[in-house]
């Protein structure tokens, strides 16, 4: 373990009965990294997420969040730590305002109902909510309710941001809008480890990826490294990505 | 200043109506409406801080009722105490049975959590009901009436001031749940859990403040309402009738709202009142007729106003807002 890492997992394990939905990943993310994860579905990444997150319990391994061993902690804790997490089946407060839902996030950090207002309101504005900030969250098209998730999250002024497919479902200039936002937090210095299925995406975003199978960790490498890596195009790409790229 | 009395205009017009009442009128009879109309209205807002706010829908809210009704009358006929010391033995008894149901509340979901809260005030009846020698059971207790402040023993005028005083307070306590930083975060935990708790709030351990504060704020009622009315029956207070009522006023008035339950409980104990009025003739089965009456108002209310009689007065003021606009 490198002594800069800010997250990392040391062989984690999670079973669900007799199906090992992760197995013995272990992964670095350092200060200042994006990076991003890749897999079919069912390969185990929103379930990597959930142990991460302390959601749920690994039944082997380690998970240290910057030199605290978080393993088995309580989710609210972890979060309190700096590291939060949207999720892929979102989950806005729904019959609360988009301003109040980014309000209760960033409560986590000050105490003032005032200040936590007009932090929720810069953030909003950052994440492009700004018509919409009185709004009923539930009434937000998915598109919206993607970018509530990740408002909501960035309001805790986390150090690392788990973003579970904020980008899938959304039409090509909403896409474009969400690259832009999760370009923008890396350059503004946020840590981010990003799970999406849109390839064009990721070779645009991450430094660096993990491709995840069946549970297992099968390839690492730059987006360049993962889209010629030969186990990632049998198992997830196909040969058709291949020649698209070239 | 300004803004605070445009938004709880609703609230002055209630309270201010309730002060003004006892100057121009001297009637018993509607007094005694007044204050039952108060305190049913204070039990919703109790019952509305873990129902509305936190979102733990409880049936079995006549427990906390009943320990606090019986907590004052057993001081006060056994040993002779104030029922001000009954009251805060209630308290102290209700905050170790809330903290219990709120744990409950992260075992159990919806309505299994509902129905372990009406199993433990079943539990609590049979309890005061065949423990005998220190209940009297079936028989219940009659509460001494001892003229004087200290114990409780006052006019009718001084009791609308009483129940108007604690009214005004629990719905203080629902105003500050919507503007407080814990207001917003057990907002959150009602609205998702799992959502909450990825922004660092520690979900399961609010709703069990709410639960427990509710259960507190219910008993110090049971407290007032055994003084008030003099006789504690353990059928009635620990009975499933007045828990769907805590539960009823509040949904029908508005959940979540802090002057929804004051509402409800306005409609819901005059229209009872004056059923027993005009039917006092009949003589069988009045709980079936409020249960009727409630049923009914239950239905219309979801039917044409499902966020309650508060919703209709916020569309109300959107709407004048907009014409000033
Ligand atoms: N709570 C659970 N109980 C039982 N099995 C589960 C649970 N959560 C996930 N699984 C199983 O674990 C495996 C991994 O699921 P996971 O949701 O992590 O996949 P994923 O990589 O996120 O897939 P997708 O791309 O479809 O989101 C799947 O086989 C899934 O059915
Ligand atoms: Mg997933």
């Amino acid at each position: 373990m490198s002594a800069t890492a800010l997250l990392s997992l040391e062989r984690v394990t999670k079973r669900f009965g007799g199906l090992t939905a992760v197995r013995e990943v272990s992964v670095e993310v350092r200060a200042g990294d994006l990076l991003g994860i890749i897999g079919p579905n069912g390969a185990g990444k929103t379930t990597l997420f959930n142990v991460i997150a302390g959601y749920y319990r690994a039944d082997e391994g380690r998970v240290v969040f910057d030199g605290h061993d978080i393993t088995g902690r309580p989710a609210h804790a972890i979060a309190g730590l700096g590291l939060t997490r949207t999720f892929q089946i979102v989950k806005p407060f729904g019959n609360l305002s988009v301003l109040d839902n980014v309000m209760i996030g960033a409560l986590t950090r000050l105490a003032s109902t005032r200040e936590a207002r007009a932090e929720a309101e810069r953030v909003i504005a950052v994440c492009g909510l700004g018509p919409h900030a009185v709004a009923r969250a539930r009434a937000l098209p998915l598109g919206l309710r993607k970018r509530l998730e990740v408002a909501r999250a960035l309001a805790t002024r986390p150090r690392l941001l788990l973003l579970d497919e904020v980008m899938a479902g959304l039409n090509p200039t909403e896409l474009g809008g969400m690259i832009d936002l999760v370009r923008r937090l890396h350059a503004d210095g946020l840590t981010l480890v990003v799970i999406e299925h849109i390839m064009a995406a990721m070779m645009r975003l991450a430094q660096r990826i993990v491709m995840l199978h069946h549970g297992e960790k099968i390839a690492e490498g730059t987006p360049r490294e993962i889209a010629s890596d030969r186990r990632v195009i049998d198992a997830y790409l196909g040969e058709e990505f291949v020649l698209a790229e070239a | 200043m300004a803004r605070a009395l445009a938004r709880h205009w609703g609230a002055l017009v209630v309270f201010g109506a309730a002060a003004l009442v006892p100057i121009v009128v001297r009637d018993a009879y509607f007094l005694d409406s007044l204050v039952l109309i108060l305190l049913w209205g204070a039990l919703s807002a109790a019952w509305n801080v873990a129902g509305g706010y936190a979102g733990q829908v409880s049936i079995g809210h006549a427990s906390f009722f009943g320990i606090g009704a019986y907590s004052a009358a057993l001081l006060g006929a056994r040993w002779q105490q104030s029922p001000w010391l009954g009251m805060l033995v209630g308290i102290a008894l209700s905050l170790a049975a809330g903290a219990a149901i709120g744990y409950l509340s992260n075992r159990l979901k919806g309505p299994y959590f509902a129905l372990s809260t009406i199993a433990f005030s079943q539990v609590l009846l049979i309890v005061a009901s065949r423990w005998r020698a220190f209940t009297s059971g079936s028989e219940g207790i009659p509460v001494p009436f001892r003229p004087g402040f200290a114990t409780l023993g006052l006019g009718h005028v001084a009791w609308v001031y009483l129940a108007l005083a604690v009214a005004v307070l629990y719905w203080g306590i629902q105003v500050w749940l919507e503007h407080s930083r814990f207001g917003y975060r057990l907002a959150g935990v009602r609205e998702d859990e799992d959502a909450a708790q990825a922004l660092g709030i520690p979900a399961r351990r609010l709703k069990v403040i709410a639960v427990t504060a509710s259960a507190a704020l219910t008993s110090v009622c049971g407290t007032l309402w055994a003084q008030y009315v003099g006789f504690v029956d353990p059928f009635y207070v620990f009975s499933v009738d007045l828990s769907v009522r805590f539960a009823l006023n509040t949904i029908i008035g508005g959940m979540g709202t802090a002057l929804g339950p004051f509402l409800g409980s306005i409609l819901i104990t005059s229209l009872e009142t004056y059923l027993r009025a005009t039917l006092s003739g009949v003589k069988s089965g009045f709980t079936g007729i409020y249960l009727i009456v409630y049923g009914v108002v239950l239905i219309l209310v979801v039917r044409f106003v499902p966020d309650g009689l508060a919703g209709v007065a916020g569309r109300l003021r959107a709407r004048r807002a907009r014409a000033h606009a």
